[in-house]
């Protein structure tokens, strides 16, 4: 009880009884099953709800199955993967799971930034418009405003702005790695997902990394795979966890670290588990 | 006493291994220079702005290789026009579009069967088919349309490892990004892979400008005192003439200087391949 006190007094813009803030739900997941190949399904019945314009952190030990839900969002998992999935996503109320929807619009809005930093080898400026572009922007001129807007959105613009006709591979980690986030937001996205970003990175480029969610959260939903419990804490509104594949429990991030209801979350993010 | 194995000193192994495989590479290399420079000693005092413009006479043993050049080229030309589409869209079905399927191991015993096919067989293929069947006659086009078929194997085998060595990650990040499973193969995986590719396509146009058998049974070996004007003319080429001046005993200079044309052409087409692909791919690194 005095520990639940104790963080309310760090955080005395949230109260923790007081009702979360009624934001409309971004991206809802209803009994999410995904499998591979005939195997046992490595993420089972979760149930989430995102809302919009929020920072939600998915948190748990590996092969927990927040990657696969990640992938699943973006239905990379589909295509990818092999993957079997039931169950529901919903963006903005569209059904992401429906047949003959279109995977590639869908993609755009809710664009993925993986574990590595993944440029593709040609220029920092072609790698930007490289998402624009296949949405059927031409316009040179809104092409570099959309350049510029990204990569300054994803604090990256003083470095990187005389030589956005270098190559994207002679970057450093951090800066690449805020290249992909630059890329995903000059979509225009509606959620930007995040796989593990900063895993390997050094610390001042994750708190850029962070800042940036924090300056861009007026104007995007961020849902973020961390295996790191500080981080999650750190940046995020909501945290779910996960154990093989199901939620154990998910709530206003404040909460579920000072006072969690399940014994496991409580292990887990104490670093008492396995 | 137990006997223990006596061990090689690494530092030893190491010198040796270096030596072993320096003198391997010296070897192959000082071959090769010897066999072009053998070639070009002999044939290159020959070679003319004559011989490489006029009409052959009295069977070779005079005048020049003009018709033969054009013919090769021609012919060269439609086998790579035919078999790089071809063989360009199975690579990128195999490496993209299956999943190790039994589709794609019966396509691969496929083409690795095609490929181990000796070209007189091709040739007997070309002529009974193309030339006979068909009724295409001796022509450019027979011999085109045979030789795709030989190289094709190539060109697939080539262009397919090209598009594996790929990384995956590439496909996922053009995919995640709201491109179009093709959209990734065109914008992304295919440009990656263009040094590959074209690698198997040069390789291909060397083996096209070499063939002799194939065309001799396909594109005939009249010595036509004209380049060939249509696909359905027949022609000569370089390979074939060389092999005939020699076999015939008309001119051992003449063939020594076709010959050097040949390898000549080969170099020159090769190098102006590699440059035209080192200024495109250099925007992408």
């Amino acid at each position: 009880m005095t520990q639940a006190l104790a963080a309310v007094d760090a955080r005395p813009d949230r109260a923790p009884s007081s009702p979360p803030p009624a934001r409309k739900p971004k991206l809802e997941i209803r009994a999410l099953t995904v499998s591979y190949l005939g195997g046992p399904p490595v993420v089972r019945g979760v149930s989430l709800t995102v809302p919009s314009n929020s920072i939600y952190a998915f948190i748990g030990p590996a092969g927990s199955g927040k990657t696969s839900i990640l992938r699943t969002v973006n239905l990379l998992s589909i295509d990818l993967d092999g993957a079997r999935v039931e169950g529901d996503v919903r963006l903005d109320g569209m059904d992401l799971l429906a047949p003959g929807v279109d995977r590639a619009r869908i993609r755009r809005k809710v664009p993925m930034v993986f574990a590595t930093p993944q440029p593709l080898p040609r220029s920092i400026y072609e790698n930007l418009a490289f998402g624009p572009r296949l949405a059927g922007v031409k316009d040179r001129a809104r092409l570099d405003e959309l350049v510029e807007k990204s990569l300054t959105a994803a604090q990256l613009w003083d470095e990187v702005k005389d030589r956005l006709r270098h190559s994207a591979l002679t970057l450093s980690g951090g800066q690449q790695q805020r290249l992909c986030i630059a890329r995903a937001i000059a979509l225009e996205p509606e959620v930007v997902l995040l796989d593990e970003p900063c895993s390997g990175l050094d610390p001042i480029s994750t708190l850029k990394i962070e800042e940036a969610m924090h300056s861009l959260q007026d104007r995007y939903t961020w849902v973020i795979v961390t295996n790191n419990t500080k981080q999650a804490a750190r940046v995020s509104e909501r945290t779910a966890f996960f154990l093989m594949g199901e939620l154990v429990e998910d709530g206003p991030t404040d909460r579920l670290f000072t006072a969690p209801r399940d014994a496991r979350t409580g292990d887990y993010i104490e670093g008492r588990f396995g | 006493m137990t006997s223990r194995r006596r061990r090689i000193d690494p530092r030893t192994a190491q010198l040796a291994a270096d030596f072993v495989l320096w003198a391997g590479t010296a070897v192959t290399l000082a071959v090769l220079v010897f066999i072009i420079g053998f070639v070009l000693r002999r044939g290159l005092p020959y070679v003319d702005w004559a011989f490489l413009t006029e009409a052959p006479r009295e069977s070779g043993k005079a005048g020049g290789i003009f018709p033969m050049i054009v013919g090769t080229l021609e012919v060269t030309a439609l086998a790579v026009l035919l078999a790089t589409p071809l063989g360009l869209g199975t690579a990128i079905f195999l490496a993209e579009y299956t999943r190790g399927g039994p589709l794609m191991r019966v396509i691969h015993f496929g083409t690795e069967s095609l490929a181990g096919v000796p070209s007189i067989i091709f040739g007997l293929f070309g002529f009974v088919f193309f030339v006979i069947t068909l009724g295409f006659g001796w022509s450019v086009l027979s011999g085109g349309l045979t030789l795709a078929f030989m190289i094709l194997p190539t060109v697939i085998r080539t262009s397919e490892e090209a598009i594996k060595a790929v990384p995956a990650s590439y496909r996922e990040v053009a995919l995640s990004l709201g491109a179009s499973k093709w959209e990734s193969v065109v914008k992304v995986v295919l440009p990656s892979a263009i040094p590959g590719i074209v690698t198997g396509i040069i390789l291909s146009v060397g083996r096209a400008m070499e063939e002799t058998a194939v065309v001799i049974f396909t594109a005939g070996s009249s010595l036509s005192q004209a380049a060939p004007r249509s696909l359905f003319d027949g022609t000569r080429t370089l390979a074939v003439h060389v092999y005939l001046l020699a076999r015939e005993g008309i001119s051992t200079e003449k063939a020594f200087a076709t010959a050097s044309v040949l390898i000549l052409a080969i170099l020159v087409i090769n190098s102006t391949a590699y440059t035209i692909m080192n200024r495109f791919i250099r925007r992408y690194r």
